[in-house]
């Protein structure tokens, strides 16, 4: 639904972007992940129309480019900063941004009530949004994104700064939408999320895609080996023994055959071991 | 369009919201008007002198003359029991002065041709030199009245003659010469105030002394009908070139901060919107771009319209300001909002932060508003500054206020303010959006 073929955006001498080229296929969930400063938002930017690439292509498939306002209407952005005004209630937020989509009248007011359902605001639909929690204001974030229905949405770490419920809250929710047949692009640098929701994961770091496949298929490829952990006696005491090996289970059963065994752990590779692999381990400023 | 309405009605509620703004872009701009207004002379006309008012006598002629000083517009009477309480007034700058009437008021109104007079005391602050002189005029006037009363009064000045023929008759050190002259003296007042020789239509003859009693109904005669000296007051219609009062110059200096207002408030929204992240969501949404800032000119063209018109209903429902040319000050008012709300869309597309538009904000246009007249009042500029202030849109904006209201400009001498606004406002909008095209870019 969503092709993004070969872009790149500097700001200054800085490369943002770099040679970026997905596609996210109708009714997936699409998971971008990738360290603070990887270029996902500056590549969600580019999605949206909101940032011209220096160069490359962003199209909606039988729509068009998204730098053409009438293209805009099917897809829906959840930025990262929470764009809401704090001094409107979760309703008028709502009402003002569906305005913005070409909601009237009834429509829009079906929509609004609707929406507020989804997200778990209606109680609090006529308090102002400087009133909300953290975790509320993220999911008004998400309302306002859904507010004119849109086929495609676009979420740009949408559980940042939340607590677990709000989090688990907000996830089930994308996996609703994602189950009506929504097209989702999410971001995120938390390994969990992209694991539970993505139907395909790409990898991203310094503008670069680094690695692009479901988590099995990234895994595979790029998880590196199993580590066995074993505590077992020694001359002078207990002593841990890590073993990496691709077949764990037949490490285990080797190791208990000698005896003195007093714990076994299984580290298979996951989605973090994949990030950290590509990524590296140093901090990034 | 409906997006660009809905930008500008959601930027005027969250300006409702926002209080600092809201009272510093509609309220302030009142009330500066009302202040400065006040300290540079209030109504315009003569303020009523507030004085105090001992009567010590609280006769007949006292009280008719306690009436006549409450009566007169250019005295505002508060009533002091006791001659110390009335000082105290006076000390404590509550009143002008306060005017005693002391015991023996009546006795001498009724003695004015034997010694007698009416007496009155005004006791004053010494460095209310000003209002002294008025007062005294005002208090001289009043006693005439009062004379004049006694006068007018046929029964009250025979008694009066009658007094003084006493007084006369019983002072044996009179030289002969002056008995004689005011014999002649009482003798010609009686005969006017018998037959009303100096009288009006009404005059009808008094009854010699052992003559017949006059007839019913018939008005009484003497001197009441003698009006020595006449002044007949005619109002004049005046075109004037200059304010009637102060207020006409204060309310349109109001006008200018209340644009100041506007600029600052809605000059500060679309930096706010970049900072809270939500012109991310207005440019996602399927609206061109350019609606963005139409609809913030919009909102701000709207509440720049609404408050001068607020200004100027407090002005003539209030204060007496009057709206000479009424379709002039619609143009005024339309052409005012419109430049300014150029300048905003200058100022908010070039400001990146809150922080940014509002010390543009102080540094730009608050100078601009105190170049053009948005402090001292236009016409008391000094030559070099009236000058300078052309670059102002402040002083435009006065000057086609100025002119529906005291200037009373004709459409040519209109025609300048207009077209200097205009180009604010052309101006404006065009740095807006090329430096929006290049910030998104």
């Amino acid at each position: 639904m969503l092709r993004l073929t070969h872009l790149r955006k500097s700001f200054g001498g800085v490369v943002a972007v770099d040679d970026l080229s997905l596609e996210v296929g109708r009714g997936e969930v699409f998971g971008l992940l990738g360290p603070n400063g990887a270029g996902k938002s500056t590549s969600i930017a580019m999605a949206v129309g909101l940032l011209d690439p220096d160069s490359g292509t962003v199209e909606l498939d039988g729509v068009g480019r998204p730098t053409n306002a009438a293209v805009r209407r099917h897809l829906g952005v959840a930025p990262q900063s929470l764009a809401l005004y704090d001094d409107l209630t979760g309703e008028e937020n709502l009402r003002f941004f569906g305005r913005l989509h070409g909601l009237r009248g009834t429509a829009l007011r079906e929509r609004v009530g609707k929406t507020l359902e989804m997200v778990g605001l209606s109680p609090r639909r006529a308090h102002r949004v400087k009133e909300y929690s953290g975790g509320m204001k993220r999911r008004l974030n998400l309302a306002v994104a859904m507010i004119h229905d849109p086929p495609m949405l676009l979420l740009d770490e949408p559980t940042a700064g939340v607590d677990p419920q709000s989090r688990n809250n907000i996830l089930d929710l994308v996996r609703t939408l994602a189950a009506e047949g929504r097209t989702i692009l999410y971001t995120t640098h938390y390994m969990e999320e992209a694991s539970r929701l993505c139907t395909r994961v790409g990898i991203i770091d310094r503008g670069r895609l680094l690695a692009l496949g479901t988590v099995a298929e990234l895994v595979a490829r790029h998880g590196g080996l199993s580590v066995v952990t074993i505590d077992r006696d020694a001359p002078d005491g207990r002593a841990e023994e890590r073993i990496q090996t691709a077949e764990p289970v037949r490490e285990i059963a080797r190791v208990m055959g000698q005896g003195n065994v007093h714990a076994v752990r299984i580290d298979r590779p996951d989605l973090e071991s994949v990030f950290l692999q590509l990524t590296g381990r140093s901090l990034r400023d | 369009m409906r997006a660009i309405v809905a930008v500008a009605m959601k930027d005027l509620l969250l300006l409702t919201r926002d209080r600092a703004n809201f009272f510093f872009t509609f309220i302030f701009p009142v009330l500066f008007a009302i202040f400065f207004g006040l300290i540079f002379g209030g109504g315009g006309g003569t303020n009523a002198l507030d004085i105090a008012l001992v009567d010590e006598d609280g006769g007949p002629a006292a009280v008719a003359f306690a009436g006549d000083l409450s009566a007169d517009a250019g005295l505002t009477v508060h009533e002091a029991p006791t001659r110390a309480e009335g000082e105290a007034l006076v000390r404590r700058g509550e009143v002008v002065a306060a005017v005693v009437v002391p015991d023996g008021f009546e006795e001498g109104a009724g003695a004015i041709f034997s010694g007698g007079s009416i007496a009155l005391e005004a006791v004053m602050d010494p460095t209310r030199k000003a209002e002294a002189g008025l007062l005294e005029g005002k208090l001289n006037e009043l006693g005439f009245r009062q004379m004049t009363r006694t006068f007018g009064d046929s029964a009250k000045m025979n008694a009066t003659l009658e007094k003084a023929r006493g007084q006369i008759a019983g002072a044996d050190d009179l030289p002969a010469a002056q008995r004689l002259l005011f014999t002649a003296l009482f003798n010609s007042l009686e005969g006017l105030n018998r037959t009303g020789a100096l009288g009006g239509p009404t005059a009808a003859a008094l009854p010699a002394p052992d003559g017949p009693a006059p007839a019913a109904g018939t008005p009484a005669a003497g001197l009441g009908a003698w009006r020595p000296v006449m002044v007949t007051v005619r109002e004049l219609r005046i075109d004037r070139k200059g304010p009637s009062n102060s207020f006409e110059i204060s309310f349109p200096q109001g006008v200018a901060w209340g644009l100041l207002g506007c600029v600052g408030a809605f000059g500060a929204s679309l930096a706010a919107e970049r900072q809270r992240g939500t012109l991310i969501r207005l440019r996602s949404a399927p609206i061109p771009r350019g609606y963005i800032l139409v609809g913030k000119a919009l909102g701000c063209f709207i509440a720049c319209v609404f408050v001068q018109g607020l200004l100027l209903a407090v002005a003539t429902v209030g204060f007496g300001v009057i709206v000479r040319q009424p379709g002039t000050m619609a143009a005024a008012v339309l052409l005012s909002s419109f430049g300014f709300t150029g300048v905003m869309m200058a100022i908010a597309a070039i400001s990146r932060t809150e922080a940014g538009a509002s010390g543009m904000g102080r540094a730009i246009v608050l100078v601009l508003a105190m170049i053009g007249g948005g402090t001292v009042p236009l016409f008391m500029l000094p030559p070099f500054m009236e000058t300078v202030s052309n670059a102002s849109p402040f002083k435009w904006a006065i000057l086609a206020v100025e002119g529906a209201l005291w200037r009373t400009s004709t459409p040519r001498e209109m025609l300048t303010p207009a077209l200097a606004l205009i180009a604010f406002g052309v101006a404006g909008f065009l740095v807006g959006v090329v430096w929006m095209r290049r910030s998104e870019a």
